[in-house]
This record gives C-alpha cells, sequence and structure tokens, in this order.
C-alpha cells in the first residue's frame, strides 16, 4: 500500500535556496521576476537543538564547518536515550544538513528519524520528518512527492492538534496545488491555514497566505479579487517589523495585477509609488530591475515609448549580472514586445527568439509559451510553426498538470487509506497481541498446573512409596516376629521333651542304676559311683540346655537395638571405622511405637551412608538415651565436615529432616571444621 | 515292734522313676523291718483319681505319695497336673504324707508348690541320688520335711532378700519372664493393664531397677530367687 517516498527520482540537486525557490515559481505566472518573500515561513521550526546546532547556524563559520558542526550535533543525540527528544532533535538535525545543502546525510539522517519516530509512535516526530522530506522535494522540484510528504505531516500534525505545523504544511500543499493549477483545491487550503494563523496572530504568515491567495486570483483573471487579497496581504504586513522587502514585493504583484487587468494608469501609479523609495536600488537590487522592467513595459503598453527601451536595457543588465535568467526572459519577451511596437520585426522577433531559447533552456514553460506566441505574431513566415508548438506544448503542459492534479488527489486518497491501514494492521496487531498473550498466559498456566500436577503426583507417590517401604519393612519385621515366635514355640517343645522325657528317664534310669547292687571288685564299685556321678552331671547339663532354651525374654521380641548394633556393625566393616554403641537401659523399647522405631532405623541408615560416602571417618559414635519424655539419637563421626548452613542441603539430609518432623521431632546437625558431623534427633515419647 | 503298715500311692508316669521308688521303698524296708509298705502305682491324673477316691470311699488314707508334677492331665480336665492333685490329697487326707518330686527347678513353680501343697518331702529330682532318696523316705516318715539341695538353696535366697512380693506378682514376674505379652497378662491375671503396670513399677522400685524394659528386672528378680 505504502508508496516508496523515493519513487519520482530527483534529477538534480539544488542548492539551498530557502523558500526563495518556492516564490521564484510563483512568481514566473505572473511574467514576472521571482519574488523573493520571507525565507522562514514555510520551513521555520522550532530548533531545540543544543549547542553544535546553533554553531551549525551561525553564518560566520564556512560552509564545511557548519556541516562538521551538525554530525557532531548528530552524535550527541545518537549518544542520547531512545526517547521522543532524542527523535525531535534527530529531525530538526536531518532539516539542518538539509538547510546546509548536505542532502545525502539529510536522506540518511531524516530516514533514521522517522523509523526512530515510527516505532515510539510520536506522531509530531513523524510528521516533522515528512515535512522535512517535503521540503527536500520541493528543493528538486519533485512536487507529487512533496505533496504526498506534506499530506503525511498534515495528517500526524492534525492527529495530535499540532496546529501552527499545521498551518505551515498546510501553506506547503496550498502552494504546491496552485502550481499545478488546483486554484480551488489551493485556494481551501489556504483558508485552512489562514484560521489557524489568525488563531496564533502570526501576521507574517498571514501575509504570505493573502499574497498567495491574490496570486491565484490573478491566475484566474480575477483581478478584482486579487486586489482585495494583495490589500489584506499589506494589512497584515503593517503588523510586521522589518517589512521593506515584502511590502515592495506585494506593491509589484498589486502593479502587476493591474497591469494584466488592464488598469495602466493604476499601475504605473504603483510602479512610480515603489521607484520614490530612493534606496530601492541600493537595498534590492532585483526588485528595482522588476520594478523599472515592470514600469516600462506599462509604459510601452500605454503606447508611450518614452525612455521605455533604456529602461528595459537597465533592467536586462541588471538582470544579467545577477544572473537572473528568468528576469532576463521577461525582459527580453519585454523588448521583443517594444520593437514590434516600433516596427523593427527582425529586432522582436531575435529578441522573441533569444527569450524562447533561454525559457526552454531553464524550463520555463510559462515563459516558453509566452515566447512562442509572440513569435507567431512576428514572424508571419513561420506562424503556423509557432502555433502548433504553442498548442502542443500547452496542450502537454494541460496533460501533465491534469495527472500530477489526479496524481494528488490519489495521494490525499492514499494517505488516508495509508492511515486507515495503519490503523487497521494497529489494530490488527494489538488484536493479534493480546490474542496471544491470552494463548501465551493459558499455555503458561497449564504448563504450570501440569508441573504443579505431576510434582504432586511425585510426591504423592514418594509419599506413598515412603509409605510401602515401611509397610514392607513392619510387615517383614512382623513376619520376623512370626518366626522367631514359632523358633521360641519349638524350642520350648524341644525344651520340654528334653526336661520332661529325656531328663525324667535319665533321672529313672541313674536311680534304677544306683540302686542295683554291684558285684565286684572295689574298682568296679567306684566305676559305677563315678558313672551315675556322670549321669547326674549329664542331668544337670540337659537341665541347664532346658533353662537356656526356654529363657525367652531376650529374644521374644525381635530386639531394636540388635538391628541397630547389625546395621552399624556391617556398616563399620563397610567404611572400616570403629563404632561405640550405647544404649541408655532406661529407655523401653517394646513400648516405643514400631513408627517411631522404622523412623530412627531409617535415618540412621541415611547417616550411616553419609558417613560411608562423604565422612570418610574413622570413629563413629551412636547414643540412645531418654531424658524429659524426649527419646533423643545421637550419631556423630570423626570424619570430613561440610557446611551445615549451606542453602541446598542433600536429599539424605532433608530426607533425615523429613522423618524426624513426621514423629515431631527435632532434627539438628552441626558439622564443625575438622571435628566431624553430629547429629541429633530429639522425639517425644 | 509291730510292722507299720503304710500305704504309698507313686504317681509317676515314668516307668523307671516308679522302679526306682519302688527300689528305694524297698531298700528302706530293709533297713527299718517295722515298716510294710503296700505299693499302689498311677501313671496318669486319671488313675491316680481312681485311687484316691478309691482310698477316701474305704475312709483310709495313703500314708505316703510321690508325687510328679508333670502328669499327663485327666480327661475331665479337673486335674491338670501333680499339683491339683497334691491339692485335693492335702484335703481329703491331711495325714498323709506328700513327697514332691519334680524335674521342675525354676524358683517360681518351687515356690508356689511350696506354699500350695507344702510338701513333706520336695525333691528335685536331678538333686537326688538313691543314697538320697531313702534318705528322704526316712525323714518325711520320721522327722518330716525334706528338701533337696536346689529347694534348699531357694528358700534361703528369699529369707535373705526378705521382699514383700505377694503371689500375683510373682505371677508377672513369671510370666513376663516366659515371654507373656503385657496386653495378654489381663487375660491370665485378674488385674488391668494399668494394676499391671503399677505392680510393674512398684516390682521395679523394690528390685532397684532403673531401666524401663521388662528384661532387667527379670534378670533381677530370676537372680533374687523369685523365678
Amino acid at each position: 500500500m505504502l508508496k516508496t517516498p523515493f519513487f519520482l527520482k530527483p534529477n538534480y540537486i539544488y542548492q539551498w535556496l530557502a523558500a526563495g525557490v518556492l516564490f521564484g515559481l510563483m512568481a514566473h505566472a505572473n511574467e514576472n521576476e521571482p519574488i523573493r518573500t520571507q525565507y522562514e515561513l514555510l520551513f521555520s521550526k522550532i530548533d531545540s537543538v543544543n549547542y553544535w546546532t546553533k554553531a551549525s547556524k551561525n553564518t560566520t563559520y564556512t560552509l564545511e564547518q557548519r556541516k562538521q558542526f551538525l554530525l557532531k550535533c548528530y552524535h550527541s543525540i545518537k549518544a542520547n536515550r531512545t526517547d521522543t527528544l532524542r527523535t525531535r532533535k534527530l529531525t530538526s538535525n536531518a532539516y539542518q544538513h538539509l538547510k546546509l545543502g548536505d542532502t545525502l546525510l539529510f536522506k540518511a539522517h531524516n530516514a533514521e528519524a522517522l523509523k526512530l519516530a515510527t516505532t515510539l509512535k510520536d506522531s509530531f516526530a513523524i510528521g516533522d520528518a515528512h515535512w522535512n522530506y517535503a521540503t527536500y522535494y520541493v528543493n528538486n522540484e519533485a512536487y507529487d512527492n512533496a505533496y504526498y510528504h506534506f499530506n503525511m505531516a498534515q495528517d500526524y500534525f492534525e492527529k495530535i492538534g499540532q496546529l501552527s505545523e499545521l498551518a505551515y504544511v498546510q501553506y506547503g500543499m496550498a502552494f504546491i496545488k496552485g502550481r499545478f493549477k488546483d486554484y480551488t483545491g489551493s485556494e481551501v487550503l489556504t483558508f485552512k491555514a489562514i484560521e489557524i494563523f489568525k488563531k496564533t496572530e502570526n501576521y507574517k504568515s498571514l501575509f504570505s497566505c493573502y499574497n498567495h491567495l491574490g496570486n491565484l486570483q490573478n491566475d484566474i483573471s480575477k483581478f478584482d479579487k486579487a486586489l482585495f487579497y494583495f490589500e489584506k496581504a499589506i494589512e497584515n504586513l503593517n503588523k510586521v517589523k522589518n517589512n521593506n522587502n515584502l511590502r515592495q514585493a506585494v506593491l509589484n504583484n498589486i502593479g502587476n495585477t493591474y497591469l494584466k487587468k488592464g488598469d495602466y494608469i493604476n499601475a504605473l501609479q504603483n510602479f512610480n509609488a515603489l521607484l520614490k523609495n530612493k534606496h530601492l536600488k541600493a537595498s534590492n537590487i532585483e526588485n528595482y530591475a522588476r520594478t523599472i522592467d515592470n514600469k516600462a513595459y506599462c509604459q510601452l503598453l500605454m503606447k508611450d515609448t518614452t525612455n521605455v527601451a533604456n529602461a528595459l536595457q537597465e533592467a536586462l543588465d541588471i538582470r544579467m549580472n545577477q544572473d537572473r535568467k528568468s528576469g532576463v526572459v521577461i525582459s527580453k519577451i519585454h523588448f521583443a514586445h517594444y520593437y514590434a511596437y516600433a516596427q523593427d520585426t527582425l529586432k522582436a522577433i531575435a529578441y522573441a527568439k533569444e527569450a524562447n531559447a533561454l525559457a526552454k533552456d531553464i524550463r520555463n514553460g510559462r515563459d516558453y509559451l509566452e515566447t512562442l506566441s509572440v513569435l507567431a505574431h512576428l514572424d508571419k513566415k513561420n506562424s503556423a510553426i509557432y502555433l502548433k508548438k504553442h498548442i502542443d506544448f500547452s496542450d502537454s503542459l494541460i496533460v501533465i498538470e491534469r495527472n500530477i492534479q489526479n496524481k494528488f488527489t490519489r495521494i490525499a486518497y492514499e494517505t488516508d487509506e495509508y492511515i486507515e491501514e495503519t490503523q487497521r494492521l494497529l489494530q490488527q496487531k494489538i488484536w493479534i497481541i493480546t490474542i496471544s498473550s491470552i494463548l501465551f498466559l493459558v499455555f503458561g498456566f497449564s504448563i504450570y498446573i501440569t508441573d504443579e500436577k505431576s510434582k504432586k503426583r511425585a510426591l504423592l507417590f514418594e509419599n506413598e512409596q515412603q509409605k510401602a517401604n515401611e509397610q514392607v519393612y513392619l510387615i517383614s519385621l512382623k513376619q520376623q516376629e512370626k518366626i522367631e515366635n514359632e523358633r521360641i514355640l519349638e524350642r520350648n517343645r524341644i525344651a520340654e521333651d528334653l526336661h520332661d522325657g529325656v531328663l525324667g528317664r535319665l533321672f529313672g534310669t541313674r536311680l534304677g542304676l544306683g540302686f542295683l547292687n554291684i558285684e565286684g571288685n572295689e574298682k568296679t564299685k567306684n566305676d559305677h559311683v563315678s558313672f551315675l556321678n556322670e549321669l547326674q552331671t549329664i542331668e544337670k547339663e540337659i537341665r541347664d540346655v532346658c533353662h537356656k532354651l526356654s529363657d525367652n525374654t531376650t529374644s521374644s521380641q525381635i530386639n531394636f537395638s540388635s538391628i541397630i548394633h547389625n546395621i552399624i556393625e556391617s556398616k563399620s566393616k563397610l567404611g572400616d571405622f570403629t563404632f561405640k554403641l550405647d544404649f541408655d537401659p532406661a529407655i523401653d523399647w517394646q513400648h516405643i511405637n514400631q513408627i517411631t522405631k522404622v523412623n530412627l532405623f531409617r535415618i540412621l541408615q541415611e547417616a550411616l551412608l553419609n558417613i560411608l560416602k562423604h565422612a570418610s571417618a574413622t570413629k563413629v559414635t551412636l547414643n540412645f538415651w531418654f531424658h524429659n519424655k524426649k527419646l533423643l539419637m545421637e550419631i556423630k563421626d570423626d570424619g570430613v565436615s561440610f557446611d551445615a548452613k549451606q542453602k541446598r542441603k542433600g536429599i539424605g539430609i532433608k530426607n533425615m529432616k523429613s522423618r524426624t518432623e513426621k514423629l515431631n521431632g527435632k532434627f539438628s546437625i552441626v558439622s564443625k571444621h575438622n571435628k566431624g558431623t553430629q547429629i541429633i534427633i530429639k522425639i517425644p515419647i | 515292734m509291730a510292722i507299720k503298715k503304710y500305704p504309698v500311692l507313686i504317681i509317676d508316669d515314668h516307668p523307671l522313676i516308679v522302679d526306682a521308688y519302688k527300689t528305694a521303698l524297698k531298700y528302706y524296708t530293709a533297713q527299718q523291718s517295722a515298716i510294710n509298705f503296700t505299693i499302689q502305682i498311677a501313671e496318669n491324673c486319671d488313675s491316680a483319681l481312681q485311687l484316691i477316691n478309691g482310698y477316701e470311699r474305704k475312709g483310709k488314707e495313703p500314708g505316703l505319695v510321690f508325687l510328679d508334677m508333670k502328669l499327663p492331665p485327666s480327661k475331665d480336665h479337673k486335674a491338670l497336673s501333680g499339683e491339683d492333685l497334691g491339692l485335693k490329697i492335702n484335703k481329703l487326707f491331711p495325714k498323709t504324707k506328700i513327697i514332691v518330686a519334680t524335674t521342675l527347678n525354676d524358683n517360681y513353680r518351687v515356690d508356689s508348690i511350696l506354699r500350695s501343697i507344702n510338701p513333706d518331702g520336695f525333691l528335685i529330682k536331678n538333686d537326688i541320688t538313691p543314697k538320697e532318696l531313702i534318705q528322704t523316705i526316712h525323714t518325711v516318715l520320721t522327722d518330716p520335711p525334706y528338701y533337696s539341695h536346689t529347694v534348699l538353696k531357694l528358700l534361703r535366697t528369699q529369707i535373705e532378700n526378705n521382699f514383700f512380693i505377694d503371689a500375683i506378682d510373682r505371677r508377672i514376674l513369671y510370666e513376663l519372664s516366659t515371654g507373656t505379652r503385657m496386653k495378654e497378662l489381663p487375660n491370665i491375671l485378674p488385674l488391668s493393664i494399668a494394676g499391671i503396670e503399677k505392680r510393674k513399677r512398684q516390682l521395679k522400685k523394690i528390685f532397684d531397677v532403673s531401666s524401663l524394659e521388662d528384661k532387667q528386672l527379670i534378670i533381677v528378680a530370676k537372680e533374687k530367687g523369685f523365678i
């Protein structure tokens, strides 16, 4: 949609001539020399640039120096933070480059400024950058490009209500429209600008606007109306100081209007009034040349040839000297008219031809047409050729003008469309961002939830696993106990059998043997007695065995202390450390909850694992004691210490802690440098 | 010297022991010609009860009873061991002399037998020799009681530790020593768990045991001869 701003390539680059160029172009419509009105009207800007900008504006420096200052200024701006102030400074900087005629840097910096402003959505800076472009294209006479940028600038300034800038831009557009004979359009824009300038009491600009309106009316031969606007222009001019140049310009315009209207007396009067100013020649030689030329032409039209040739010659000389080519063309046309009037057709044709060639050379279409019609009138032999040339050229001019007018309309339409499109795109962007952020949020949330769920599941699983582990442990414990009980029962049975059966029978046998009267020598009798005694000893031994077998107290329960002893013993062999195990006899292990015992066992396992893995201890002490209705377990080693305060604790320590907390107990771990680690578990019973 | 007739009841399930008793009695008769033993034998509670009831019906009483503690119980389960028989004999025939001969030698049982049956002779089978058996018969018949070595030792330790421990305390200690669970005790004793615990605490105080575990208590009680 967006048409590239460079669709018309600038054919050549003018030296900066400020607004004079515009007025010059405008003035030739009056068959007159370019009128230099104020420089600052179209392009004056709010300059808030820093020291370098000021320096670059200082005309006492050379052009090169000033360009250097501007570059420095640019870099200092670049070094600043990215904000609206920076972009505005950038646009101003670009404008200064333009002013100094460095179009390459101008284009680079302005493009950068526009890009930055677009990203920052700084409407003022965007408008400003477009205004800069418009100015640049006006300089290059690429009016359609210029119009496009004026239009963009207008839209942005209008959007943010930047009135004074808006008025300037509208005036610029009005000027271009007038240049291409869209008089109505130009008038409408000028009135819009006037409205704003009236509010801001910008009399200088008001003067320019009315002057422009007067010229427009001139172009459509509404001379009375033109004179009315010129009067208004003068009214506003009276409120401006240092208005001499402008006053001369408007007076000249008035004179021209009268001249065109055919009111030669008034025209002459005007020119004479201008010439009354003795300082005119000294202060503005071009204006002076224009005035005397106009006055001479006016006299000629009044068929008064007195001093006309001299005056025309003076004007021509001045213009030749100043190298004012368009002025030279006009002078030469006037000479052609003069010689035609003086019946010197040859000279007239010669001047007309010179003017024609020059007009063609400087691409001044209006003057070119004028010279063609003069030539057609003078050169009767070639009249048809000139006429045809005239018709062709004016037709082509009309076509070009029409095309350009159409282009303006298109540009206005396309700009509107562009802005609509940007708005639409913006809306779309907002929608996309909103929807995508919502989607992102939903997605993120769902990920978060699934993550939490899986974490929870993992936790639950771990919990269940732990429970299952404990259950298995308890079950195996019970199983073991059962087996142990069976064993005890079996042992008791054996003991009973021995005791009641074997022992009884042995006793009976011994008694029976004892009552036997052994016949024999003394040795046999002694042997008999000693065998009996031996039998009694055997009985006693069997009895002792029975007692031991039926002594159930120590093995009636799976003994916690023996389990502890077993584990620490096996680990000590693994880790090659000695151990000291001490149980407080005051602890009644039988009455301590199995869960507590299981957890204590697990904690001990974990601690021993840590000792095996990390501590490389040589001695481990394990103590159980009872204090203040609390069961305490202490595991101490003399191995390598670790930082107990570190935030990320190992899973082992975490496990020990959580197990202790499950039993409403307290877990403490102290690890001193080179003094090993001490873990104390305190569990309320 | 008139021959004194002594009906003797031997209650033991070991024929060898019964023979030994018989031999001993024969030896004794050989030494003391004035005594004539008439021996009857019961190998279990039922036959023992039968014989006892027979004496009762005839209005007679046995002079001497050899009583084993461990016997096959009666079919009607009225008599489960020699202890029950002993009690019955004591009740029916107060003059009858009883010699308890048992392989049991744990202090509690010995003590409880002493208290319940109060036999005239108390023999731990392992202690005795044929000679001692004859001596027992003699002492019981002439000047009871006769206690064998182990029983005497027990009595001595009890005298040394003159604690005030009643039957229930003993029972508690005994049950614990055999590995009975605390929670099973109320089914065995006429006491609640709390009551048993209270007695246990008292016992631990008496035996000067600081440990909360019963093991220590039992060990001490055993040392002191209470079980």
